[in-house]
């Protein structure tokens, strides 16, 4: 047993609750440090996670409930796909055979081990995707939006829709990624996420920024930060108050900039409120090995210490139930203006990833294209494999976790059949080890509304889906 | 309730055919007369069918007057007309009375439409300060030097290249987050509580620290291999600002570059950032010197106490200068290393360092006076003398005046949290915090309702200080605005003039030219080691600022910009000029240098920065490099290859994919799919083929293309005539077009076609002087309209 207590604690209230363990109720005033105490006293390290952190409803309502959780992981440039007769063909992307009866190519090799833990999903597309330039869909991955020239607008992304519906439970809605950070620029966003307003959220790339967000002390006063907390407050009143005055001196084009400021005063105005529910409940510690491998350091010149930082820190927010949604765009298609374009150089390949990809069927190009694919594969067994590693209820925190891994390209410059791996989830009814065929017919975003079901944000749509996927959680 | 008339449903049908046709009468010129003509000349490759260049033209509404996107589309279809380049020469032609009768048409919607939103459009968007707005701002407001962006996400870029764009830089949750920490951690640097620190004064003649990292040797006698370190173990200061002061005379040796002088300060051994680099300084006299260096340490990588193999704070003095030959080798005197001595070397002689900190004239210091002045009032009538602090702190933050309103707002939010805090400074800092959260600190805040308006003499010295100094106006620009002064034509010009004299300019210089002319792209071509064993990173820094020296020269003497398309001097320092072969330039200093046109240099397109960014970092980049003049300098980027283009990929012929990008372009050039649009980009990235991936000059090489029109290139020089005899108006305004959207932070729109035209012909007529183009920019409408 992992822990014995299930808790909940939050603000001021001090509103214990022991669930399934009453023997070791307690009642004293400063629980969490005695918590704290009796967690060590029974040699338990940490396993906290999703026990602290429900809000009073969400108590009543789920307080027996496991996490459920959702995560997007994004490349651009599609993968390798040589010819299937041609002696390249061990560097095809997809699988050979098909459901149960399938077999890794050299590409995906790496993913072996975790053959039972994930399906290969070949076919799938956003038909808006196809109607748009070769590199422009990174930005619609998850939102399955059309984009062009003349309307660069998105939709929400199907992560928020989660993150939106766990909300209240965790210490922050969700965990935004990237390489490159922020925004980036329309069509060659550098994020995955998109609020329910369609706007970018920015993704945040130093490993360094996101643990101290997410597992910093903060101010070790904590009555000084109860101050300012309580302070933000009023101020952000204040400034809202005095914002919509503004707003009626404004034209129609500044107001609706000054909009987009007065959200954001109201999005900050909720995490102060969150912050003060969650002032008292220490931050999660980290096991000794946890910190140790990780390279806060790390930065965009050396992949891959970066990319596996920032799944360490994916892990780690989700062991930790401090997010239940995280999105990483590894890479993108912005070619020169992304500090991921000379990824593959830094780990010794011959070209830039944009110029790699276009080797997809080429003698030599598919070589080295495939060695990268499979090199972008091994980082993702390395990220499954710690999610696997952290056991979780009745089993570990992959099982309640949904991994999504791919690309809007097939091959560069083509918006059909994304290569796809769905990964986790075994507890939250998906069933794995297979290689799964669909047609243009089967929109991506029946996936998307698949997971969003299966992580409990319940969608009876997501975008232009027309059902679910029931190949994904049926047996056969 | 509206219903239809009988005949809707024919009204319905109709609409649907020719989307909302305009009034009766040049609806029925339309149907009868110009799409007839369109079908037969435009369907075929801008119809149902294709949309070459994204354009579909039997479905574009003929309702300019709501359809802004329209309107465009039909200024695009009546320029290409006019210009004759449509339809394509090998298409049948429209008759000169079709000619006029489509163009006739068109032009008078154009103008109609233009006409009507003369007074709504082309208008300036509430624009958030972006990065570096912000990081200058606080610097000058608080007067604390601190990096205040570290947490912030990188600003979007738009469509056209730009991070200071009103419509792109959006705000988020995590923006605003950011920005209130930011902005209580400085004012908590700069407003203080308690009593004066305890100072400590150190003057360390020679090195007091033996055992340091890796295999150099102390000493005061600096060359490469050598340090001076002072170490302070347990008496140092943590917070505040300090001072190194070096005292020092250089050995400057003929023939090679000159000492360059490096003070690092910190220790923090459990980090990556051991210790954090002041600016270095290349020491170009012989004589006894002293340089200061200040600093804050809280910017500083600082020891933890009592921690690591050398714990305290260390000061570091280097000399960095290195020709790039084999090191000496170690040898041992007795138990020393020591390291022989290399005469031909510049070398510096420590004579001390001294170290002093943390600084402060008074207490509390000067910064926390600026803010919290001293005066009589504060201890009889706090409320009165907060009212003060705020107004004035709010004045400036705001940049402009404040009203007793908005300063009881202020001032009620801080009596509502006094009582909160301990002591008066921190619930000060409180307010102080919501002035630099608010959105007229924030953005450039220029009320104006739905009609365009003459901007006031606050909103024009913030305009040109975000516009050529990004940062708020300094004292005399705000005094200038207080006194109304500024507007007036000739104290305009003035300013504008010693905005563009200072140095601070250089931020618009150096922000203007990486946008336009994306040289940050260097920094994501990884250069190929194999192709360039030892390429040194550090190079790209140099190409970059070769570009930017060279844009700066051209401004601060009035240069013509047709320089920027050939001239015959670049900038260049020691380590540039070595890259390029030139002989006889020592030091990293940027200086003018004149050459023959057979050096292969001179104008943009010899710049290393532009070669190197447009290639592989294996091998140059022709598409790439063609796309970047069209687009950058000719502000006529290609269209996007449509969704179903055809990929060089798709070609199964093994032999056709062996072969390299460049041969590849050569026989994709046969395909007519390709072609239609690529034998207008290739031959602009094919003249350029005698530069390799790092920008230098290759003998052998195939630069021989001809353009569409039928002429000729071979080589950089041919397309350098090409640019200037055939281009020279379209750079022109081009480069009119991009100053105008960084200055005024948006994207021209129709409306601003005019004023463009008119600074062109201008600019033409002024032998295209640089600063004259800025004067003539600040005088324009658009800058000067809200």
């Amino acid at each position: 047993m992992t822990v014995g207590i299930h808790a909940c604690g939050y603000g001021l209230n001090e509103r214990y609750n022991s669930l399934s363990s009453p023997a070791h109720h307690m009642t004293t005033k400063s629980w969490h440090l005695d918590r704290r105490a009796f967690l060590m006293g029974t040699g338990v390290s940490l396993g906290l996670p999703w026990l602290e952190c429900m809000t009073a409803s969400a108590a009543d309502s789920k307080k027996d409930e496991v996490p459920r959780r959702m995560c997007g992981l994004y490349f651009g440039f599609g993968v390798g796909l040589p010819e299937e007769d041609t002696e390249n063909a061990n560097w095809r992307w997809f699988p050979n055979g098909d459901g149960r009866d399938f077999e890794f190519t050299d590409t995906l090799k790496p993913l072996e081990a975790h053959r039972e833990n994930l399906s290969v999903l070949n076919g799938l597309s956003h038909p808006n995707g196809r109607r748009m330039g070769g590199h422009d869909t990174g930005d619609t991955f998850l939102t399955g939006a059309f984009m062009h020239n003349e309307k660069l607008s998105n939709t929400i992304s199907a992560d928020q829709v989660a993150a939106a519906a766990h909300a209240d439970q965790t210490r922050f809605s969700s965990l935004v990624l990237s390489t490159d950070g922020g925004v980036g620029e329309p069509t060659r966003s550098s994020t995955l996420s998109y609020n329910d307003k369609g706007r970018p959220i920015p993704s945040l790339n130093q490993p360094q920024q996101i643990f101290d967000r997410f597992f910093g002390a903060g101010d070790a006063d904590l009555i000084a930060r109860r101050r300012r907390l309580k302070s933000s407050s009023g101020m952000l009143d204040r400034v809202l108050e005095d914002s919509r005055a503004l707003r009626g001196r404004l034209g129609k084009f500044d107001r609706e900039k000054l909009d987009e400021y007065l959200a954001s005063v109201r999005q900050i105005e909720q995490s102060v409120q969150r912050s003060q529910r969650w002032l008292e409940i220490p931050r999660p510690e980290l096991r000794d090995e946890e910190r140790d491998m990780l390279h806060l350091d790390a930065d965009d010149e050396a992949p891959l210490n970066f990319i596996r930082t920032m799944y360490d820190l994916i892990y780690l927010a989700f062991r930790t139930d401090s997010t239940r949604v995280a999105t990483y765009q590894i890479t993108n298609m912005a070619d020169c203006s992304s500090k991921a374009a000379k990824f593959p150089q830094l780990q010794g390949f011959k070209d830039s990833l944009h110029t790699l990809a276009h080797g997809w069927n080429k003698p030599e190009g598919a070589v080295a294209l495939g060695k990268w694919d499979s090199f972008m594969a091994e980082q993702l067994a390395y990220f499954l494999g710690r999610l696997a590693s952290a056991q979780e209820a009745d089993g570990s925190v992959l099982d309640h976790s949904l991994v999504l891994y791919g690309s809007s390209n097939c091959t560069t410059h083509d918006n059909s059949n994304y290569p796809l791996v769905l990964a986790g989830g075994r507890k939250l009814g998906l069933q794995h080890g297979r290689y799964l065929k669909f047609g243009e017919g089967t929109p991506m975003s029946n996936l998307l509304v698949t997971m969003l079901n299966c992580v409990g944000a319940d969608q009876a749509s997501f975008a232009d889906s027309t059902g679910e996927l029931s190949e994904l959680t049926s047996h056969a | 309730m509206f219903t239809f008339p009988k005949f809707s449903r024919f009204i319905v049908a109709f609409l649907l055919m020719f989307p909302c046709a305009a009034d009766g009468e040049d609806s029925s010129k339309f149907v009868e007369h110009v799409r007839p003509l369109l079908q037969k000349h435009c369907f075929k490759c801008h119809g149902p069918e294709t949309q070459e260049s994204e354009l579909r033209l039997d479905t574009l509404s003929t309702d300019l007057l709501n359809d802004r996107v329209a309107t465009e589309k039909w200024h695009t279809v009546l320029s290409a007309l006019k210009a004759g380049e449509m339809p394509p020469e090998d298409e049948p032609q429209l008759s000169a009375a079709d000619h006029k009768g489509v163009t006739d048409w068109i032009r008078a919607q154009v103008d109609h439409a233009l006409e009507s939103r003369r007074q709504t459009d082309g208008r300036v968007v509430l624009r958030r300060l972006n990065r570096a707005d912000y990081q200058n701002t606080m610097t000058d407001l608080l007067g604390l030097v601190m990096d205040y962006t570290r947490d912030l996400p990188p600003d979007a870029v738009s469509a056209d290249g730009f991070t200071n764009n009103g419509s792109s830089l959006q705000m988020s949750g995590i923006q605003l987050e950011y920005y209130l920490a930011a902005a209580r951690k400085a004012l908590d640097r700069v407003v203080f509580t308690g009593a004066a620190p305890k100072v400590f004064d150190y003057t360390f003649p020679e090195s007091n620290l033996d055992k340091w990292l890796g295999k150099t040797v102390r000493s005061n006698r600096l060359q490469r291999m050598q340090e001076f370190l002072a170490t302070m173990v347990d008496e140092y200061p943590e917070e505040g600002d300090f001072l190194v002061r070096v005292t020092l005379t250089a050995e400057v040796k003929t023939d090679v570059g000159f000492p360059l002088l490096q003070v690092s300060v910190g220790y923090r051994p459990d980090t990556q950032e051991l210790m954090n680099d002041f600016e270095t300084v290349e020491i170009t006299s012989p004589a006894v010197q002293t340089f200061e260096f200040r600093g804050r340490l809280e910017n500083f990588p600082m020891p933890v106490r009592g921690q690591g193999k050398y714990p305290g704070l260390v000061v570091r003095v280097r000399n960095i200068y290195d020709n790039g030959s084999a090191r000496p080798a170690e040898q041992k005197e007795g138990m020393k290393r020591v390291y022989p001595d290399e005469p031909t070397l510049p070398a510096l002689n420590i004579q001390s360092v001294e170290f002093h900190g943390p600084l402060y004239d008074h207490w509390p210091p000067k910064l926390h006076r600026n803010i919290l002045f001293e005066s009589e009032p504060r201890d009889v009538d706090e409320r009165g003398y907060v009212a003060e602090v705020l107004r004035r702190f709010m004045q400036r933050a705001w940049r402009r005046p404040v009203d007793d309103a908005e300063v009881r707002r202020m001032a009620a939010f801080f009596a509502e949290i006094r009582p909160e805090f301990p002591t008066f400074e921190e619930a000060i800092r409180e307010a102080l915090a919501m002035v630099l959260i608010s959105p007229d600190f924030l953005y450039l805040m220029e009320p104006a309702g739905d009609v365009k308006r003459p901007i006031g003499d606050w909103e024009l010295a913030s305009r040109l200080s975000y516009f050529l100094w990004s940062t708020m106006p300094d004292r005399t620009l705000m005094e200038l605005a207080a006194k109304n002064q500024l507007h007036d034509p000739d104290t305009l010009a003035e300013q504008v003039d010693r905005m563009l004299y200072d140095s601070r300019s250089d931020r618009f210089v150096g922000q203007f030219t990486e946008q336009w002319l994306h040289l940050s792209y260097v920094n994501s071509v990884a250069i190929n080691q194999d192709q360039y064993p030892g390429f040194d990173d550090g190079l790209k820094a140099d190409m970059v600022q070769e570009t930017q020296s060279f844009f700066r020269e051209l401004l601060r003497h009035n240069l013509s910009a047709l320089n920027l398309l050939s001239s015959d001097f670049t900038m260049v320092n020691e380590r540039l000029a070595k890259h390029y072969g030139f002989e006889k330039v020592w030091g990293s200093q940027f200086r003018h240098v004149s050459f023959d046109t057979n050096v292969h240099r001179g104008g943009l397109l010899g710049h290393a920065s532009v070669l190197l960014s447009n290639s592989t970092g294996r091998d140059s980049h022709p598409v790439r490099r063609a796309v970047w003049i069209r687009d950058r300098l000719l502000n006529d980027p290609p269209s996007p290859p449509p969704p179903d283009t055809p990929s060089l990929d798709d070609v199964k012929d093994e032999s056709f994919l062996k072969l390299s990008v460049r041969e590849q372009l050569v026989i994709h050039r046969d395909k007519e799919a390709c072609n239609r649009c690529h034998r207008d980009i290739d031959p602009w990235g094919i003249a350029l083929e005698n530069y390799d991936a790092v920008g230098l000059w290759r003998k052998e090489a195939v630069a021989k293309d001809s353009f569409p029109d039928g002429r000729e290139v071979d080589g950089v020089a041919s397309l350098k005539d090409y640019l200037l005899e055939e281009q020279v108006d379209q750079f022109a305004k081009s480069l009119v077009t991009r100053l105008m959207t960084y200055a005024l932070g948006r994207q021209p729109e129709l409306n601003d076609q005019q004023a463009i035209d008119d600074i062109t012909a201008e600019f033409a007529a002024n032998d295209y002087r640089m600063r004259d183009l800025i004067q003539k920019l600040v005088k324009s409408a658009p800058f000067q309209t809200k």
